[in-house]
């Protein structure tokens, strides 16, 4: 329980710090931090919303600490301004349309890679230097160091643009009125596949690698040894045995690799204008929409945040010496 | 080093890659932004790789963009393994308060995801230079460098050589340059090549969305380049290919490298080359194949 608090303690910290970011950026660039900000919105918002934006990012006629305070409260009651690009919807409000899509990638592909991944992780140092071992680790690796980009593109050009097997882009057909229908939700799957699979594809091996050195560590164990000598088949003494326990490190990747997951995603979706926050963000970029560019900032460590939070959880399931700390 | 063969095609690749960046004018004299072609032309023996819809030839381009790529995946490397290993080593060696500050600082860092945060800063930049995103990169990104020399930091620490070092009254900062850093260059090296990997990836995903400066030439802003131009959508592969190649080959070679770190720092991972019917003997039984 205290090490639950003392994680949370930390995020809330880690939150601020995002917070204090986005305060501190545009003020420590040269130039009139107001007008960098809202250059763009001169034209684009009415006189009344630029003042209600300027409030919410603490551009007041008042010292910078007590200014300060002002955008932490508008963080904390989750006002992040008004967006330029699609007035007169709230920052918030755009965020909040585009999550859903992002979350249905990241999280797919990411359980999709961690048990692919580990469970070939698992098979390979169970064989170390078997032929599973030294053409599955190498390959990938070298997966890995393949950018996220490149295979979005690749596969774009390759399975939509080409075979046309797979949508272009969307994540719904677009003459479809979206419902809870067999066909839109087919529709939907449909569309997430390329997304999907590429953004998976980035993962695996990063896990494959952790699960496989990490369980070569383990197996030199008494206690795997023990468990041969009492004549344990080897499915059992290879997944409860051993790979149970050497999931800990896997977890520890799970969590820190989801903020780089987050962030392959928004490569991934301009690839294939997919309506989530990365295509989002892209609009907002193009047109320097700053209000926007910078709560996707918050979401995304909020995001990350619930990722660790919920990587501490099993981790007291799967370690219980946690339990007592 | 030599003796390991993933190391030896690694740096070999690497090699010749830097070469053709120092060599860029005498390679593709022509320079890479003149207009030599008709516009999307593909890969004839003229064009070897084809033209962009500028009509510049794809191949001078991507020699030339290799200079930037290169140049600012090094340097944002750099700094994120300096700053890393300098966090590190002065949380891991004086501990106390130091060392609770700046594991705070390093958790931060690493709990902020790094992609967002980059686009914001580089937004407020606004049309950031290469040099610009290098800097970026290494101020955002060092954080998991600075984790794994803590940590390695902490257990050197304990050794007997150090703590007689420090019987002997010598300066901290000489046990740190003298006794500690050569006992960690190999998670140094391990971090700095994963460093230029992930900074070569991340400038090129940068330009690509339009946060660099659209002027320089680098992989990054010939993707940027080829997606503005809808090269994919009008069938214009080999303007996306070349500089994905580019990266493909240069980002594995990297990981080559680090492999063979890996297997040489850490002597349990390396996969054994012994023959099967051996290997069977000295093995317990059902772990050989």
């Amino acid at each position: 329980m205290v090490f639950l608090l003392r994680r949370f303690g930390f995020y809330v910290a880690a939150f601020i710090c995002a917070a204090t970011f986005n305060f501190l950026i545009p003020r420590l660039m040269p130039g009139n931090p107001i007008d960098t900000m809202f250059a763009q919105s001169g034209t684009a918002l009415p006189p009344e919303s630029l003042e209600a934006l300027k409030k919410t990012f603490g551009f007041l006629d008042v010292p910078l600490p007590i200014q300060y305070l002002h955008y932490l409260a508008s963080v904390f009651t989750w006002d992040l301004g008004l967006s330029v690009k699609f007035y007169p919807l709230t920052v918030n409000q755009v965020l909040v349309r585009a999550l859903p899509w992002t979350l249905l990638l990241v999280l797919t592909s990411s359980f999709a890679a961690f048990a692919i991944g580990s469970l070939a992780g698992a098979r390979a140092a169970w064989r170390r230097g078997g032929s599973f071992d030294s053409f599955g680790a190498p390959a990938a690796l070298m997966l890995q160091a393949i950018p996220p980009l490149v295979t979005s593109l690749l596969a774009l050009y390759l399975f939509a643009i080409s075979l046309k097997w797979l949508p272009t882009g969307f994540a719904w057909d677009p003459m479809l009125d979206l419902t809870w229908s067999w066909e839109s939700v087919w529709s939907v799957l449909y569309h997430a596949i390329l997304p999907v699979v590429t953004m998976a594809m980035a993962q695996i091996g990063g896990y494959l690698v952790t699960m496989r050195n990490s369980m070569i560590n383990l197996l030199g164990e008494d206690y795997i040894t023990l468990g041969m000598a009492k004549g344990l088949t080897d499915r059992r003494l290879r997944l409860v045995y051993a790979a149970y326990n050497a999931l800990l490190p896997a977890l520890t990747s799970f969590a820190m690799s989801l903020g780089a997951v987050f962030g392959g995603s928004l490569v991934t979706e301009v690839v294939f204008n997919y309506p989530g926050l990365g295509y989002t963000l892209y609009q907002g970029i193009t047109s320097r929409d700053y209000p926007l560019i910078q709560g996707q900032l918050l979401i995304m460590t909020l995001a990350m945040l619930s990722a660790n939070f919920i990587a501490d959880l099993l981790y007291i399931i799967v370690d219980p010496r946690l339990r007592r700390a | 080093m030599t003796s390991n063969r993933k190391a030896v095609a690694g740096l070999a690749i690497v090699g010749i890659f830097i070469v053709v960046a120092l060599l860029a004018p005498i390679i593709a004299p022509s320079g890479p932004n003149q207009r030599v072609a008709k516009p999307h032309e593909p890969p004839s023996a003229e064009h070897v790789l084809g033209s962009t819809r500028m009509g510049r030839d794809v191949l001078a381009q991507t020699i030339h963009g290799t200079r930037t790529s290169l140049l600012v995946g090094f340097v944002a490397g750099l700094v994120v393994t300096v700053v890393g290993v300098a966090v590190g080593v002065t949380s891991g060696y004086f501990g106390g308060r130091i060392d609770e500050l700046l594991n705070l600082v390093t958790n931060v860092v690493l709990v902020i995801p790094n992609l967002p945060l980059m686009l914001v800063l580089a937004a407020f930049v606004g049309e950031a230079g290469p040099m610009t995103i290098a800097v970026i990169i290494g101020m955002t990104a060092w954080g998991w460098g600075a984790r794994v020399t803590r940590a390695q930091t902490l257990s050197l620490r304990q050794r007997d050589y150090i703590l007689a070092s420090e019987m002997l009254g010598e300066p901290a900062w000489r046990i740190i340059l003298v006794e500690l850093l050569p006992n960690l260059v190999s998670i140094i090296g391990f971090n700095f090549i994963g460093s230029v990997l992930y900074a070569l990836i991340t400038e090129a995903t940068l330009e690509f969305l339009g946060l660099g400066d659209p002027l320089a030439l680098s992989w990054g802003t010939n993707l940027y380049h080829a997606q503005e131009t809808s090269a994919l959508r009008v069938g214009a592969w080999w303007e996306i290919a070349a500089p994905c190649l580019a990266l493909v080959v240069f980002g594995s070679s990297l990981s080559l490298i680090n492999f063979a770190v890996d297997e040489i720092a850490n002597p349990r991972l390396r996969t054994l080359r012994v023959p099967k019917r051996i290997l069977a003997a000295i093995m317990p039984v059902g772990a050989a194949e």
